[in-house]
């Protein structure tokens, strides 16, 4: 998190909207094509050096990943996922990380004002001074990323190395990729460049592949060139990725409604006592007046 | 001079409303003994630490609230054992009101929309109320639902790690919609037991009412403890 040498677009649970960005900055992004990673998780060291995370013991789960999900020490992992496919075996690695959604499920979902932003740039990180682990983050997720710490009681995440970025240097994970599978540039770049990798793999007899850049979040930091394309829960990756339907709900609809319904109740309230006034006793059978305020 | 100086004498009413309940003294009649007034402000004490630590939470634009309690994290921490205490707090005051608060054939009478609105309009003479009209009785139990609403979908957001994502948006949902009905219930609970029908606030309070405020509220309450009916279960 280096605010104060970036831009921020959007932030979570602000009033008016705690826009920082006087300048328009292209919007960045990873490039991952799983068809050329060898899983050597080079990636996974860069990124634990890089971000000075704990080394997290791993657990064997019968395949060479590192461990079974993302954890708040463990920002970037190598997924290896094994698929009967005509006859035979595919082996599909994909790198899972933050995806950095164009609309973000964790920042529409956090309660705490300024604890997720993105940056003009497009990347979406966590503020540890704002946040307040709740873990709303997670709900709001579609891709399960974020992850509680308990060591600070916070939500950490991949962060794309904004701070490298900032000072204009790829993300540490692209830095380590040996095969070039892991490129880092501008959005329109990466797209086009998934795009290539996309007709020459069809050409190869992939007929499904595709670039994954799911449109249900506006598209995403990340984009994967596929060869199963049509499976892309072979991967790991949900095939229409939304920001949860009850989020965008209790956002949009609820709260706002809520609020009116209570100003309102507080209104009717004061306006049935102007109207209506209190119901005091009255004077009956020639009894004596109640004294005031009985 | 002598120690033992006449010292002030305690208000009977006040004395008697310790133990006691639904007995006249002089021309007031007490109401609500100690045990039941410390329960209610308990529960009331608990559910406005819960709501003061949960509104900021719920949208930035109480975000100012936070403060007041030092600070959004504070509030994280607070509000799930509040919530907790407002809770067991409530289940104490469901076990002591259940007795007088079971609905009676005349209290689902009282919650006509015809009823309801005579008695909002201080025109609700047909229907005689007991100790506690139905409206009360109604809002007694939909508060102790909404408490296990609220603690259930809490308990949940309490731990989300511990709970699938799907459980916990809905989880979400239903701490969000029980929480609004339960302001709402609360704002005109507050009304009616405040401006809207002086000296029952007082009863909450000292623990007695006047005659006149029990036969206008509660006549067949009032008629009861004045000994003219005898109580029926």
């Amino acid at each position: 998190m280096t605010t104060q040498n970036l831009e921020i677009r959007r932030s979570s649970a602000s009033l008016w909207g705690e826009k920082t960005g006087m300048r328009h900055l292209p919007v960045v992004s990873k490039f991952i094509d799983t068809t050329t990673c060898i899983g050597c998780k080079a990636c996974e060291v860069a990124c634990q050096e890089w971000n000075d995370l704990e080394a997290v013991p791993t657990r064997q789960t019968g395949n060479y990943q590192t461990m079974p999900e993302l954890d708040a020490e463990f920002w970037n992992l190598i997924r290896f996922n094994e698929r009967d496919f005509d006859g035979g075996v595919v082996w599909l690695m994909r790198k899972d990380q933050c995806m950095h959604c164009e609309d973000p499920g964790c920042l529409a979902a956090c309660p705490a004002p300024g604890a997720i932003v993105q940056y003009e740039n497009g990347i979406v990180d966590v503020n540890p001074e704002a946040c307040i682990g709740c873990g709303f983050c997670a709900t709001g997720c579609p891709f399960n990323v974020p992850k509680f710490h308990a060591k600070t009681g916070k939500m950490a995440k991949c962060t794309l190395c904004v701070d490298r970025v900032t000072s204009g240097l790829e993300p540490a994970c692209i830095k380590a990729c040996p095969t070039g599978c892991l490129q880092f540039g501008t959005k329109d770049d990466m797209v086009a460049l998934g795009h290539a990798r996309v007709e020459q793999l069809k050409g190869n007899g992939f007929a499904n592949a595709v670039l994954y850049d799911p449109p249900g979040v506006g598209g995403t930091g990340v984009v994967t060139v596929l060869g199963h394309g049509d499976h892309p829960e072979w991967y790991g990756l949900p095939a229409d990725p939304h920001v949860p339907v009850g989020v965008r709900f209790w956002k949009s609809v609820l709260r706002p409604l809520g609020v009116v319904a209570m100003i309102g109740a507080v209104l009717g309230a004061i306006g049935h006592f102007m109207y209506q006034g209190p119901k005091e006793p009255r004077a009956r059978d020639g009894e004596p007046p109640p004294p005031p305020g009985a | 001079m002598s120690a033992t100086a006449s010292r002030p004498s305690a208000d009977p009413a006040i004395l008697r409303a310790r133990r006691a309940e639904d007995v006249v003294v002089g021309e007031e009649i007490v109401r609500h003994r100690l045990a039941t007034r410390v329960i209610h402000w308990t529960v009331a004490l608990f559910f406005f630490l819960a709501l003061f630590s949960g509104l900021p939470i719920w949208t930035p634009l109480f975000g100012w609230m936070a403060h007041l309690l030092g600070g959004l994290n504070v509030c994280r921490w607070l509000h799930p054992w509040a919530g907790a205490l407002f809770f067991a707090s409530m289940a104490v005051m469901f076990v002591h009101w259940l007795g007088e608060m079971r609905l009676e054939p005349r209290d689902r009478e009282w919650l006509r929309p015809q009823k309801v609105a005579a008695y909002m309009k201080h025109q609700d003479d047909g229907t005689e109320g007991g100790k506690y009209n139905g409206g009360q009785k109604l809002f007694f139990f939909a508060a102790a639902l909404g408490a296990v609403g609220l603690l259930l979908s809490g308990l949940v957001m309490w731990f989300p790690l511990e709970f699938p994502r799907m459980l916990r948006e809905l989880a979400i949902l239903l701490h969000d919609v029980t929480f609004i009905l339960f302001v709402l219930a609360v704002v005109f609970h507050i009304y009616l037991g405040t401006a809207a029908e002086p000296g029952t606030f007082h009863s909450m309070i000292r623990g007695t009412v006047t005659k006149p405020w029990a036969r206008l509220h509660h006549p067949r309450w009032h008629r009861e403890v004045l000994g003219e009916e005898t109580r029926r279960p």
